[in-house]
């Protein structure tokens, strides 16, 4: 019986799967089971595998009955098979690894994306996006020409992105680099192709004259992920612009100035927004929205523009990594998630934006500036501690002193006024440990990033969040009776 | 505001802040330099820094800058892109600097003409993540750096740490590479970046270039060049002027502390004070 299924597994290695040893493994197991409950573990760990591939869905099942195997017989075999399932749970390609605390620079999560602000000028069409420190401006503007030969009553749409060298000291005036062409062709497909505009209806008078829509996009600053930026940035602004109206009058055609008559809206059928996923280290780990030194580093990078309705609009994957299916069915789900929030993010702008205008506010970039108060205390970043993660939460209780005894009532050295721990020690339990980000570049000619050097990590713990209150002073009170 | 422009008389006169906005004169018979502007018939700053007045000319130096270079400043850079017969080093300015084939040193002779195989094999000279230290030649129009590594003691760096800081707290000085004492050697590059190594041994002074030894380097030498590296972010986090003197002193100070404890604010704050006595001390 047992050669039987051996020769299944080995039949199944061959035809599919990259984890043919695990396979391997299995067969071996078979062929050393002792007793009949090891047995039926051994057949539903082959078909989690079969079924599921390598994914750590199996890997953690095959691991839990092991684990009760384990348990129940204790016998050393199941032991030690349990460990092996242990090990490849670590290593898995898959990244619903959870106890592995991979942490990127920023302090972000694997989907986590940075804050996105999305504020309008006073003109119609003008649009600034911030994805963390990545800046893209977005204009839209029109004019009458004449349509194409092949399509008469269709307006045209143009798209032309600016890099200049004030986004990033890579960027040359004037070289028309790869970047920039793959940010133009993927904007290009992500809203011409998509016919997310009604272009029928930019149709004037049919065969001579209709509108042509022009989206400039400039990168104002980059900080990574500019195709994502630039997505929601052209999205918003073909959003909020209004054309002007357009009377006709048997041959006449009349153009209406904004006084005259309200200009209109275009007409948007859906917002396609794309999504970046960056791959490292051949699709172990991925990241969404990758700041500019994940970029550098990244193997591959795949980006998804998608819709709200769950209409993929655009894939491109660049870079040369092997994707496998479910990998990317995988990023499909995510950005579908990210699309909808970021949807709802445009229509909140642009309500607000059109709330503000019905009302008279005034309204535009000057407006949306944050003030800059010095007592505003915010910190938009979160700052991680980096040294010395290895610290068990044993050595940290048993390095720090015994708390000193508590005062059981508050000591009140004048009327009126009152101390918190009046004269004790601090029992705050505050660590005046230093937390820094900081990255060493040693010999090694290429940067890594935090990311790859916490993968190398054995079984992981949560870093510790410390907070350094390291500027506090202690408040003395003056008083003519205390010293 | 209305105030005549002061000058710096010596390194212990009056130094005149401005933010941006501060006027700095109403005389309308100064010429206008860097990082100012005109409104209104006012001399008013653009940028946060001092005031420097030669004769006429009013510029403001600003005190957080990316690094303007000049012909001569020595430079360490990373490759980012290697292109046709030139490379693109990053070097903290606001472009990246150009490095031409015909500025490099190729191994097997000073004077040997640039050939197409060359081109071919740039990579295996300098790829991109590699750094190197130059010196300016020109500046282009547009702001960008021309380097070359036409000398000896510039070429492919190897083993060792790099520090990135603000290139307003080099100091300027004759020479931008040192031997410290103390058993590591250090560059103090105008861009901001330093470059801290283990002093090479007496043979490999003469190969320069691009041959990078890959030799494990000794527990004592990483330990020195990781104490440096402290005292260094220390100094710059106080906004002192890094030079070779105040590197060493530095150092010599914090030799009481663990190196990982020179990172503490506290630690850092006696250390820095102490150094700045000392130089006051032996500076005069």
């Amino acid at each position: 019986m047992c050669q039987w299924w051996w020769m299944l597994n080995f039949y199944v290695c061959i035809v599919d799967s990259p984890f043919l040893w695990v396979y391997g493994v299995i067969c071996i197991q078979l062929c050393v089971c002792d007793g009949l409950l090891h047995f039926y573990v051994c057949m539903v760990d082959a078909l989690c595998l079969c079924v599921y591939g390598g994914c750590s869905i199996s890997m953690c099942v095959c691991w839990m009955l092991h684990l009760y195997v384990f348990i129940v017989d204790c016998s050393i075999s199941v032991c030690l098979w349990w460990m092996l399932y242990f090990y490849l749970f670590m290593v898995d390609h898959s990244i619903y690894v959870c106890f592995l605390c991979l942490q990127r620079l920023d302090g972000r999560q694997t989907y986590d994306y940075r804050k996105i602000k999305i504020t309008f000028g006073t003109d119609y069409g003008c649009c600034f996006v911030d994805l963390g420190k990545t800046r893209v401006m977005a204009q839209v503007s029109c004019e009458l020409v004449t349509p194409k030969e092949s399509r008469p009553n269709e307006g045209i749409m143009f798209f032309n992105l600016e890099l200049s060298p004030m986004a990033s000291p890579a960027f040359e005036l004037g070289r028309s680099s790869e970047l920039l062409v793959k940010l133009n062709r993927q904007l290009e497909r992500c809203l011409r192709n998509s016919r997310c505009i009604d272009t029928e209806s930019l149709c004037v008078v049919s065969g001579e004259k209709v509108w042509q829509i022009r989206v400039d996009v400039h990168m104002l600053n980059h900080d990574g992920n500019l195709m994502d930026a630039t997505s929601i940035a052209a999205i918003a602004a073909l959003s909020h612009f209004k054309r002007p109206d357009v009377g006709i009058q048997g041959d006449v055609v009349t153009v209406y100035s904004a006084q005259e008559r309200d200009p209109i809206a275009l007409s948007i059928y859906h917002m396609p927004i794309c999504v970046s996923f960056s791959f490292f280290q051949q699709g172990t780990y991925l990241l969404v929205d990758p700041c500019e030194r994940e970029e550098r580093v990244m193997d591959g990078l795949l980006m998804i523009a998608m819709n709200k309705h769950r209409e993929i609009c655009s894939i491109q994957s660049s870079g040369g990594i092997m994707l496998l299916k479910e990998q990317v069915l995988r990023c499909s789900k995510i950005a579908s998630v990210k699309v909808s929030e970021i949807t709802d993010l445009i229509a909140k702008a642009l309500e607000n934006d059109k709330k503000a205008r019905k009302e008279g506010r005034k309204c535009g970039f000057a407006e949306s500036m944050p003030q800059e108060r010095i007592t505003a205390l915010k910190n938009l970043e979160t700052t991680v501690e980096m040294t010395d993660l290895t610290k068990q939460a044993s050595d940290i209780v048993e390095g720090v002193e015994t708390p000193a005894e508590m005062a059981l009532s508050p000591v009140v050295p004048a009327p009126g006024v009152g101390q918190v721990g009046a004269g004790l020690q601090n029992a705050w339990g505050l660590e005046d440990e230093e937390d820094e980000e900081e990255e060493v570049d040693g010999d090694e000619p290429e940067v890594t990033i935090v990311a790859e050097k916490r993968g190398n990590k054995k079984k992981g713990e949560r870093p510790v969040v410390i907070i350094s209150d390291s500027e506090e002073e202690e408040v003395v009170i003056l008083n003519p009776e205390s010293s | 505001m209305n105030k005549g422009p002061t000058g710096r008389h010596s390194s212990h006169g009056s130094k005149d802040l401005v933010v941006p906005g501060d006027v700095i004169t109403t005389d309308t018979g100064f010429m206008r330099g860097h990082g100012t502007y005109l409104d209104d018939d006012n001399l008013t700053a653009s940028v946060a820094g001092e005031v420097e007045r030669v004769d006429k000319l009013i510029c403001v130096k600003p005190l957080k800058t990316r690094f303007n270079g000049e012909v001569g400043d020595v430079v360490v850079g990373r490759i980012t892109e290697v292109q046709q017969k030139r490379w693109k080093v990053e070097t903290n300015s606001r472009l990246d600097s150009v490095l031409l084939l015909s500025s490099v040193n190729l191994p097997g002779g000073e004077l040997r003409r640039r050939c197409a195989e060359d081109e071919l094999t740039m990579r295996s000279y300098l790829q991109e993540g590699d750094l190197i230290s130059a010196e300016v030649q020109s500046v282009y129009a547009d702001g960008a750096l021309l380097l070359h590594t036409r000398s000896l003691k510039y070429g492919k760096l190897g083993q060792g740490v790099l520090v990135q800081i603000s290139p307003s707290l080099i100091k300027r000085q004759k020479t931008h590479f040192h031997h410290l004492p103390c058993g590591a050697s250090i560059i103090l590059g105008n861009n901001g970046f330093v470059w801290l190594y283990p002093t090479p041994g007496q043979q490999d002074e003469e190969a320069g270039g691009f041959f990078t030894s890959l030799e494990p380097i000794s527990l004592s030498d990483r330990e020195v060049i990781s104490r440096l590296r402290n005292c260094l972010l220390a100094l710059s986090a106080h906004k002192v002027l890094l030079y070779d003197t105040s590197v060493l002193y530095c150092y010599e100070v914090s030799l009481s502390q663990q190196v990982k404890d020179i990172l503490k604010p506290e630690v850092m704050e006696e250390i820095v004070m102490m150094t700045q006595q000392k130089l006051v001390e032996h500076e005069g």
